[in-house]
């Protein structure tokens, strides 16, 4: 029997989003499909056919709309409530499997299998497997080593595989598993640090695991060496199951048509502040450091390019939707320049930090902190009971203009009474 | 300065306590009873009338348990011709098909001669507004 000390499975959802869509439309089973990023604006998810054809990821739409008429590629606009009710059936499946695990993105997870015997890996990565697709439908790969690192890289792989699972710790072939990863697709290596390593003649996953240590060290950052040490299977990034408190909360959309004048956009921004602000609330944080932007759209130079962003720092921190709509339409005035057609903007609220009662302040009896907080609470548990935006300050308009293009959204929500999925009786 | 007192609504028992109070449960979580494994359930609405007589009317919701297997007479959601559908399983002889409730022997499906035929998901409780 024989136990090696860290052994981390990377869970990864197949095209996520198509999956989701495919659950209660089987008539799209196995044809190509693409969802496409809000206001259809891009590609964001693709099903292995659309792939086959060509399509990129993050490709706009009006590029690929000729491929799509040509192969009848059904296309999707996304459901997020769909998408993330399914998200949450899937992580609380793989619960069970592992004492601990960290919840990477809507559609990852890894894994902590330090508990299971070295030689039961593989059988137990099938049985994940099995478990996700026959209890919430959804297609997944599964990458098992001993780093994070590893196991992303090995997930790339078995991405690949038609079993779906690969088990490195196992392996007597990792170096042949690890050449087949081009390097820009290691976790952890940007842009820049791609063409620094082809310079250097290191062109795949494996032919960084094999530089010499002392290389790494002199030539790269602490967070190069990391990813090469990793690599090598020497576990740098710890699993963080700390059920993620959110580090930072980001609102941004853009809008259903191109928006020009200063109020449109501060409509736009005291929404997006708004539902931030709501974020941090329930989750009872604070913020530090807010950040806004804006931008025309990257597609339409002729009109004229423009993109900005500023940040500025609280003296006091805060979660009051009053005090940060003010914030940020400050910022907005101050980035804002006439003359341009808008189609993105957004709200960053970094820095956030655990809400503390005892965190008072010389002017927090000016500010009549208690009554505010108890407003904000009313605010949110109105929201909450009748409806997104029931109850908001006047800042942020009544009818929302810019509101999103969605024209091929399915109208299915497995979390929402009015709007679950339907079946015929034959 | 002023000193707020609780104020009791309820009058206070110089009696028998009631016999009652070690009784007191929460309130009834249908979710509770009616759903066994969260992840794997959905709630999923019907249409049409042909699964009537088994019970299953138009507009009602189904409970739907997709980590079940089905059993001998299990109303099952399948996946037939690229759609979803509402059907009777029934086991018998080592075969397994496929009815919509009716007793006429010409609406079974054989599901070894349609093995395309994939089960989504065992209902478990139908909910009938009347």
């Amino acid at each position: 029997m024989h136990y090696s000390k860290n052994k981390i499975a990377l869970v990864d959802c197949n095209s996520f989003y198509v999956s989701c869509e495919r659950l209660f439309n089987p008539s799209i089973d196995k044809k190509p499909v693409v969802v496409l990023s809000s206001n259809d604006g891009c590609v964001i998810s693709r099903s292995t056919e659309a792939k086959v054809l060509g399509i990129k990821m993050g490709e706009p739409y009006f590029k690929v709309k000729k491929i799509v008429k040509e192969n009848n590629v059904k296309i999707f606009s996304t459901n997020f409530p769909l998408y993330g009710d399914i998200s949450r059936r899937v992580m609380k499946t793989l619960r069970q499997f592992a004492p601990q695990m960290e919840i990477y993105s809507i559609d990852e997870a890894f894994l902590d299998l330090s508990s299971i015997k070295d030689q039961d890996l593989l059988e137990h990565g099938y049985e994940i497997r099995k478990t996700i697709l026959k209890w919430t439908g959804i297609p997944t790969s599964i990458g098992i080593a001993k780093t994070k690192t590893l196991s992303k890289t090995a997930n790339y792989i078995a991405k690949k595989e038609k079993s779906g699972v690969i088990d490195l710790v196992n392996s007597k072939q990792i170096d042949e598993i690890l050449s087949r990863v081009k390097i820009n697709d290691v976790w952890g290596v940007g842009h820049q640090l791609t063409k620094f390593y082809i310079k250097n003649g290191i062109n795949t996953a494996c032919d960084l695991k094999n530089m010499h240590n002392g290389w790494i060290k002199k030539n790269t950052s602490v967070f190069g060496s990391r990813t090469a040490m990793e690599l090598k299977g020497i576990s740098c990034i710890s699993l963080e199951p700390n059920e993620g408190k959110r580090k930072s909360c980001c609102v941004s959309r853009s809008f259903g048509r191109k928006v020009v004048k200063l109020e449109d956009l501060n409509e736009a921004v005291t929404t997006h502040c708004l539902n931030a602000a709501e974020k941090i609330r329930l989750e009872e944080q604070t913020v530090k450091k807010i950040t806004v932007f804006i931008r025309t759209s990257p597609f339409q130079v002729n009109q004229g390019y423009y993109s900005n962003s500023k940040s500025i720092e609280l003296a006091i921190r805060t979660n009051d939707s009053i005090i940060l709509v003010k914030k940020v339409l400050s910022i907005l005035k101050s980035i804002y320049k006439k003359g341009y057609q808008y189609q993105k903007t957004g709200v960053i609220f970094s820095d956030l930090k655990d809400f503390d009662v005892y965190n008072k302040n010389l002017f927090s009896t000016i500010n009549n902190e208690e009554k505010r907080i108890k407003l904000m609470k009313a605010i949110d548990c109105t929201n909450i009971k009748y409806g997104h935006n029931a109850l908001s300050i006047a800042q942020a308009g009544l009818k929302k203009k810019f509101n999103i293009k969605k024209q091929h959204a399915s109208k299915i929500d497995t979390a929402c009474f009015n709007f679950l999925p339907t079946v015929r009786t034959t | 300065m002023k000193i707020l007192l609780p104020f009791h609504l309820n009058k206070v028992g110089a009696g028998f306590p009631s016999p009652a109070t070690d009784y007191v449960e929460d309130d009834i979580d249908l979710n509770a009873h009616l759903i066994k494994n969260i992840p794997s359930t959905f709630l999923i609405r019907v249409q049409g009338k042909s699964m009537n007589n088994v019970g299953i009317h138009d507009g009602d919701v189904l409970i739907v348990d997709k980590s079940l297997d089905p059993k001998k007479f299990s109303t099952v959601i399948v996946n037939i011709n690229e759609e979803l559908v509402v059907k009777t399983f029934i086991k018998e002889k080592n075969q397994s098909f496929l009815t919509s409730g009716s007793k006429e022997i010409k609406d079974k499906i054989n599901l070894s001669d349609n093995p395309e035929i994939l089960i989504w998901g065992v209902v478990t409780y139908v909910i009938h507004a009347l």
